[in-house]
């Protein structure tokens, strides 16, 4: 914001909230320690820290939360500071800027028009009275749209526009408040967390990340989300092209909405909106067991998921899957300890059955087959602050064009008499874009010399 | 295979090398007609760059994933090159002064240069990642490239305000424009500049809520982009308030871009963050 000149405020603490020195300081403060989060990672495990950074640092890290920079109760004070400072200038400002846009334009004299920047003056060689009739409208019009008052004498003009561009800079920074603002309603009334699916299952719930809900917690969404199918495609090159989740919206039992999301292409419903943010496959293994007192039994069973063999009564799992070895897939299967027979482990590979002996049965494993099963990972999110840090950028953009590129801008025409003879003064100001503004006056003044000789008056 | 993006590309890259030595000849010799000559080559540079662009997307629709040639950087660096060309063009039509492109050319041949011979910068076409397939990536790149442009120009501009120090008499040095009015176009371009960033950023943050859900992650790109901002925020409000002119502006320019620069390469070499895709 512009300098003010007014020193003396009775308030100490808005003298000290309205500095601009503040606001340099504060920003240069935010600047400076912005760094720190960039270098040291963030949002690691305390454990991390300390082996990276060796007992001294983490200490510090500890205490000035470093590992969480940005939202650490310095960082958001300097930030607070930051707000408030520029809310108080905003305030202590407007006043001025009031008297700016009604002071009086029409108030000037030809004196002061001949001090300006920009000003020309023709002596006619008639009086006034004798002109005037013919020229005061030739004037007016010419300048296009002017205002006028008598004034000292005469008959003064004035052209006007862009007088409220001094506002642009009211937006720029309250529009700054307005983000930050957007953001503080997010983090006290937002939530967000994570959901893991596989695929044909659903849930009423998501486990928090911040926000609303401690981390970790589940926070019930009031409606049912199931992922039907999940679907990842590569490029030639490995690359990833896609990744999809097709997913469905029940609520009371009854479909509602459904979608296809993609990276970049979320489902909304009810403020919640949903993303797709990462996947898993999981192998599915189907398994036949032949046990020696004649059972056989057939079971499918993802990986890493613990079972109990019926029949025998042991627990058993897959600890390791292999989609391919030469050409057929593999898995390292698992026996828990069973009256007296050790815990035992060894991979089955499809198309080579394995005989084993639990307790008094021997039982023969054969995997009929395997497929990859999906699980995807959803990024859910309900933040009501969003639209705000929406209207506050856009605010910033137009105040930015405004305080940049609107100019206030004032031309003047005095007529009136001078030594029985009449006087034409032309005078004009703008408060930026200087060199355009001259352009246009040059102009003016061009048509004004012509008309005045056209008609013999100078 | 005839011509591709590359050779055109790569042509580009000679023609500003010779349009910056051009500009600097025209500087330093005070020859009218090397002046008028560098900015025909510059414009044949740009014209030739603008081919090469549109046949690298044309390129990339026949390989079948089809995409605006913005999407890592080689082509973010092309890209740069481009905008600070144009900018600088622009500036060069609107003060009908030359001497200025001694200093603002060499920012894109270099650009252009380390795009074509690093052997850190992959130039091949590839398609674009799930996270990149976005009508916003257009919008980003290009609101920030034109920031970053304008702001190697000002920067340009701070070096040649730094170099015409206070010299008077007929030396080359004094032959550059008036102090006054270096200090003026630099003020303008910042300010072009800053419109751009602040957009760009803005641009970034409403893919980043369509993609990840969160409109600003303090990821390392992210916040460097907000340091670059505030730099130049104070450098307004210095000239502005303090009512700071030539020689601490023409600094506090020098210090912007490096923050740019550091924006766009540093975080991409040094730290890690969502941004990776850039640094291939």
């Amino acid at each position: 914001m512009k300098k003010t000149n007014q020193s003396s405020h009775g308030n100490p603490f808005v003298n000290f909230f309205s500095s601009i020195k503040l606001a340099v300081f504060l920003l240069i403060a935010l600047a400076a320690t912005s760094v720190i989060g960039t270098v040291i990672p963030q949002g690691e495990s305390f454990q991390f820290y300390l082996e990276r950074y060796g007992p001294g640092m983490y200490k510090l890290i500890r205490t000035l939360h470093l590992y969480d920079t940005y939202h650490s109760w310095w960082y958001v004070t300097l930030l607070s500071l930051f707000a408030l400072n520029l809310t108080v200038c905003i305030g202590r400002r407007l006043p001025f800027t009031l008297n700016l846009v009604r002071r009086d334009s029409l108030g000037l004299g030809p004196d002061k028009l001949r001090r300006m920047r920009i000003n020309h003056q023709w002596k006619l060689g008639k009086p006034l009275a004798e002109v005037k009739g013919e020229l005061l409208p030739l004037l007016k019009e010419v300048l296009g749209g002017a205002r006028e008052r008598e004034q000292e004498g005469g008959v003064l003009l004035l052209k006007e526009s862009g007088k409220w561009s001094y506002w642009g800079i009211y937006l720029l920074h309250a529009s700054i408040v307005i983000i930050m603002l957007g953001a503080l309603v997010g983090s006290f009334w937002g939530k967000k967390g994570n959901i893991v699916l596989m695929e044909g299952d659903s849930t009423d719930h998501f486990i928090s990340r911040g926000g609303v809900g401690k981390p970790g917690s589940r926070v019930p969404l009031g409606f049912e989300v199931k992922c039907e199918r999940f679907v990842v495609q590569f490029y030639d090159n490995g690359a990833p092209k896609e990744f999809r989740s097709d997913l469905v919206i029940y609520e009371d039992g009854k479909k509602v909405k459904e979608k296809d999301i993609r990276v970049n292409d979320p489902l909304e419903y009810k403020g919640f909106t949903f993303y797709q943010s990462s996947y898993q496959g999981i192998p599915e293994v189907l398994l036949k067991f032949v046990i020696s007192d004649g059972q056989e039994i057939n079971v499918s069973i993802p990986a890493y998921e613990q079972r109990l063999l019926k029949g025998v009564g042991v627990a058993y799992g897959i600890m390791q899957f292999m989609p391919q070895i030469h050409g057929v897939p593999a898995a390292k299967i698992w026996f828990g300890q069973f009256r007296g027979t050790p815990p035992q482990a060894f991979w089955l590979v499809k198309g080579h059955d394995r005989e084993i002996k639990i307790g008094d049965k021997i039982v023969k494993v054969s995997m009929v087959d395997a497929k990859q099963k999906y699980m995807t990972g959803l990024q859910v999110k309900k933040d009501p602050g969003v639209w705000i840090v929406w209207v506050g950028c856009l605010g910033l953009i137009l105040g930015f064009i405004v305080v940049f590129w609107i100019p206030h801008r004032r031309t003047w025409i005095w007529i009136g008499e001078e030594e029985g003879k009449g006087v034409v003064i032309l005078a004009g100001q703008a408060n930026k874009g200087k060199l355009a503004f001259e352009e246009t006056v040059k102009e003016l003044n061009l048509r004004i010399d012509t008309a005045l000789r056209e008609r013999s008056w100078v | 295979m005839g011509i591709t993006n590359s050779t055109l590309l790569g042509f580009s890259t000679f023609i500003y090398l010779g349009a910056a030595f051009l500009y600097l000849l025209h500087w330093v010799f005070r020859l009218k007609k090397v002046g008028v000559l560098a900015t025909g080559v510059t414009v044949l540079g740009l014209l030739v760059q603008t081919a090469g662009i549109l046949l690298r997307w044309v390129e990339s629709y026949k390989m079948g994933y089809g995409h605006a040639p913005l999407s890592n950087l080689y082509e973010s660096l092309v890209f740069f090159a481009w905008c600070t060309v144009l900018v600088y063009l622009v500036l060069e039509w609107r003060i009908k002064t030359r001497v200025v492109g001694a200093f603002a050319t060499p920012f894109a041949a270099m650009s252009m240069a380390y795009a074509s011979f690093s052997p850190r910068v992959r130039d091949s076409i590839e398609p674009l990642i799930p996270a990149l397939q976005s009508n916003w990536l257009i919008a980003h790149v290009i609101t920030c490239f034109i920031g970053y442009a304008a702001f190697a120009v000002a920067c340009g501009l701070g070096i040649m305000y730094l170099v015409r120090g206070d010299s008077k008499g007929d030396g080359i040095i004094s032959s550059l424009p008036e102090r006054r009015v270096i200090d003026s176009l630099m003020h303008q371009t910042i300010i072009f500049g800053m419109i751009w960033l602040s957009t760009g950023i803005i641009t970034g943050a409403v893919w980043a809520n369509q993609a990840w859900g969160t409109y600003w992650s303090w990821d390392p790109k992210e916040t460097w982009s907000l340091i670059t901002w505030i730099v130049y925020g104070v450098t307004l409000h210095a000239r502005f308030v303090q009512g700071w002119r030539g020689k601490k502006i023409a600094v506090l320019s020098i210090i912007g871009f490096l923050s740019v620069f550091f924006t766009y390469f540093g975080v991409n070499f040094l730290l890690s963050g969502l941004h990776s895709y850039g640094s291939q």
